[in-house]
């Protein structure tokens, strides 16, 4: 997706927003029907929060799909999937910072020196020496702005039991960004009470 | 190799224990051969030869989806297999095609009206073939662990390991999912696939890193590759929906979690509307593929001039699936009118059926019929066992009452009953049984014929039609079989002989 068509969907979206708790958080409807929900911290200005209302092929409700953020707390429906993730297993989570990208992942209790990330087929792919984790993350702020993931601006580091990896944006995803904000910004935003957003 | 074949043995038993024994349960196929030639007992079916080879070549028709928007009628006496065929053909459809099945007078529902009920089963016998991704997941079993509690009730707890070539990752079950490995019998070293949304356990074979293990595995195991890369995957899916399904997912009050209680309720013909265009939309984008079913209406005699007027209009739409109905009736009262039609069906709608009729079994093929439905329901019968002999009728004659004997008990103590004070000349009912015990009896007379050796000389005419059997044997109408019944029994208890003559050689 080219940076200008990305920006085009956002200025074209009806937009909703209202400052709660600290946080300017925006309701978007695309054109295309999608849903999607950020939240900006209001003396930074950094999206703390995105998250896409996701819907089925057929029309059912998936419920919200978290792209940056904590994820929404996970209620036990084992008894209706049959199966789930067990508690211990690891658990990804992704955080933007003023000047880079970053995922955490959480519940990783193996030794130091078994991880690699590298980039690759556009991908951010982490590895471990022992064969028990592997993980393909895709970068959806890259892909939106055009970019291809860069291995140089890659970094990780490990300690409690988490695996911290960092990407520092691209001149023009910061770019991208920018004009986004300002767009946002522009935006008459309501101090507080419930407010009403379009959803169709 | 004898204990393998004896486990396997063991193994099949255990699947066909857990499916219900119900009264067409042994059918499986139309049992044609691959030029559409019926074969004489195959897939349980037997005799009908000519009505199954129609249905097959309906069948093909459906396949090929040109005979969308039709009816057939499958008209004949009770009990001659109507909705056998109808079972067959469900079954020889396959898994993809919708096939429902509903008896006419489930329309009569308090909760919705009539053509609701129609328009549903109509939209639940249309499918839509989308492709729909969905996370499975995908690995080599790695470690199962069941934990059951000790005191044997409760929940059991599980952890299922699973490994790709990257990664290892623990899962927990839940009770179904258990139990659903255990019947699928999967264990480590398994490479199985789990689609995330609906549970399905596809085990794809066994890891080639076992191969080498000194386990008994059968010759048909096959060995395949540990999977790559990451165990949960998106994977786009093809798999049929039907427009019910979607209608009810849609349908705002209810939400898709009324699919699994069945509790629907009306829908909207707004929401149906949307639906219909949105599925026109994907069609024609190539996203989706429109797949006619079936809709199989036993008893359709039950439906009143409303519903038949509705399916005419019905079976006019583009999307309409191939109706099939059975009815057991004549010429007949269409219900809610005085008119009287063939098989009580208006001509109109009679009009655009094709007709397919089924003849009563010859006593060859009952016997065939018989022999399956007991290895069906696993009870073993002598060969003799499948001729009934005097003793037997003997035996059925002190226990049940006929038809005759009933009405001869009421008209004697009707007074005793309740509501007898209703005026007389209504017609006394006669418990089914007693009408099926009596059928059997008036059969039996009609078959067999005891000489002095007792030895049974069997004659086919139970399957005549009355008006054949008129013809030829004027003299065995219904009331006259009973009556020499009765004085073939006092003969042969008074004179403890049993020589018995038919009512044909008097």
């Amino acid at each position: 997706m080219a940076p200008e068509e990305w920006l085009r969907l956002i200025q074209n979206a009806t937009k909703t927003a209202i400052i709660q708790d600290g946080k300017r958080k925006v309701h978007f409807l695309m054109e295309d029907g999608r849903e999607m929900v950020e939240e900006y911290h209001l003396q930074t200005n950094v999206v703390v929060r995105r998250a896409w209302k996701e819907k089925g092929k057929l029309g059912q409700d998936v419920g919200w799909k978290v792209e940056i953020g904590d994820p929404e707390p996970r209620q036990s429906n084992i008894e209706i999937y049959g199966i789930e993730e067990s508690s211990s297993t690891p658990f990804i989570t992704r955080r933007i910072t003023k000047t880079a990208l970053e995922w955490r992942i959480r519940n990783l209790t193996y030794p130091q020196n078994v991880y690699s990330v590298t980039a690759d087929d556009n991908t951010i792919t982490v590895r471990t020496t022992n064969k028990k984790y592997f993980k393909k993350i895709i970068v959806p702020d890259l892909e939106r702005a055009g970019l291809k993931v860069e291995q140089d601006r890659i970094s990780f580091i490990y300690q409690f039991n988490t695996l911290v990896i960092t990407y520092k944006k691209p001149p023009a995803l910061l770019e991208l960004e920018r004009k986004v904000l300002d767009e946002i910004l522009q935006l008459k935003a309501r101090k507080d009470g419930d407010v009403q957003c379009p959803t169709s | 190799m004898a204990a393998v074949a004896a486990a396997k043995c063991q193994e099949v038993r255990e699947i066909t224990r857990i499916e219900r024994i119900g009264a067409h349960s042994h059918i499986r196929g139309l049992g044609l051969d691959d030029s559409l030639e019926p074969r004489h007992v195959s897939q349980g079916m037997v005799g009908q030869l000519m009505a199954r080879r129609a249905a097959g070549v309906v069948l093909e028709m459906i396949k090929d989806g040109k005979i969308a928007g039709r009816a057939i009628l499958l008209a004949g006496q009770p009990g001659t297999g109507k909705t056998a065929i109808a079972m067959g053909m469900a079954q020889a459809l396959g898994m993809d095609t919708p096939f429902t099945s509903m008896a006419g007078s489930e329309i009569y529902s308090l909760e919705m009206s009539k053509t609701e009920a129609l328009t549903q089963a109509i939209r639940k016998s249309i499918g839509v073939r989308i492709k729909e991704e969905t996370e499975i997941i995908e690995g080599e079993v790695v470690e199962i662990q069941v934990d059951r509690p000790a005191t044997g009730v409760g929940a059991k707890v599980g952890k299922l390991t699973l490994k790709t070539t990257e990664m290892e990752t623990i899962y927990d079950l839940g009770n179904k999912m258990i139990d659903s490995l255990m019947k699928e019998k999967v264990q480590a070293g398994d490479v199985i696939t789990i689609d995330k949304a609906t549970g399905k356990i596809n085990r794809l074979g066994r890891s080639f890193t076992r191969a080498r293990d000194y386990d008994a595995t059968g010759s048909q195991t096959r060995f395949v590759q540990c999977p790559e890369g990451e165990l949960q995957k998106r994977k786009e899916v093809v798999h049929t929906v039907t427009l019910h399904e979607i209608d009810v997912i849609n349908s705002r009050t209810h939400g898709f979690l009324a699919l699994f209680s069945g509790d629907t309720g009306e829908i909207k013909s707004e929401v149906r509307d949307q639906i219909n265009a949105k599925v026109a939309e994907w069609r024609e984008e190539g996203k989706a593929e429109i797949v006619p079913g079936v809709l199989f209406i036993d008893e359709v005699h039950m439906l009143d001039i409303e519903c038949f007027s509705f399916l005419n209009r019905a079976l006019e739409n583009e999307m309409a699936p191939v109706v099939i109905m059975a009815t057991n009736r004549g010429i007949t009262r269409i219900r809610g009118t005085n008119y009287k039609s063939p098989h009580g069906i208006p001509i109109d709608l009679l009009d655009r059926m094709i007709i397919v009729q089924t003849s009563p079994y010859q006593e060859k093929e009952l016997k065939e019929i018989l022999k399956i439905r007991c290895e069906e329901e696993d009870c073993e019968m002598a060969d003799d066992a499948l001729t009934v002999n005097i003793d037997d009728v003997k035996r059925v004659y002190s226990l049940f009452l006929d038809e005759n004997r009933s009405t001869q008990f009421l008209k004697e103590y009707q007074d005793d009953f309740m509501f007898n004070e209703i005026p007389s000349g209504l017609i006394l009912s006669v418990s089914s049984v007693s009408v099926q015990i009596q059928d059997y009896i008036a059969s039996y007379n009609n078959k067999c014929i005891c000489d002095n050796d007792q030895q049974i000389i069997k004659r086919e005419n139970r399957t005549m039609s009355p008006q054949k059997r008129q013809k030829e044997f004027p003299d065995l109408l219904r009331t006259e079989i009973h009556s020499s019944f009765f004085r073939k029994k006092e003969i042969s208890s008074r004179s403890n002989q049993s020589i018995l003559s038919s009512s044909r050689r008097q």
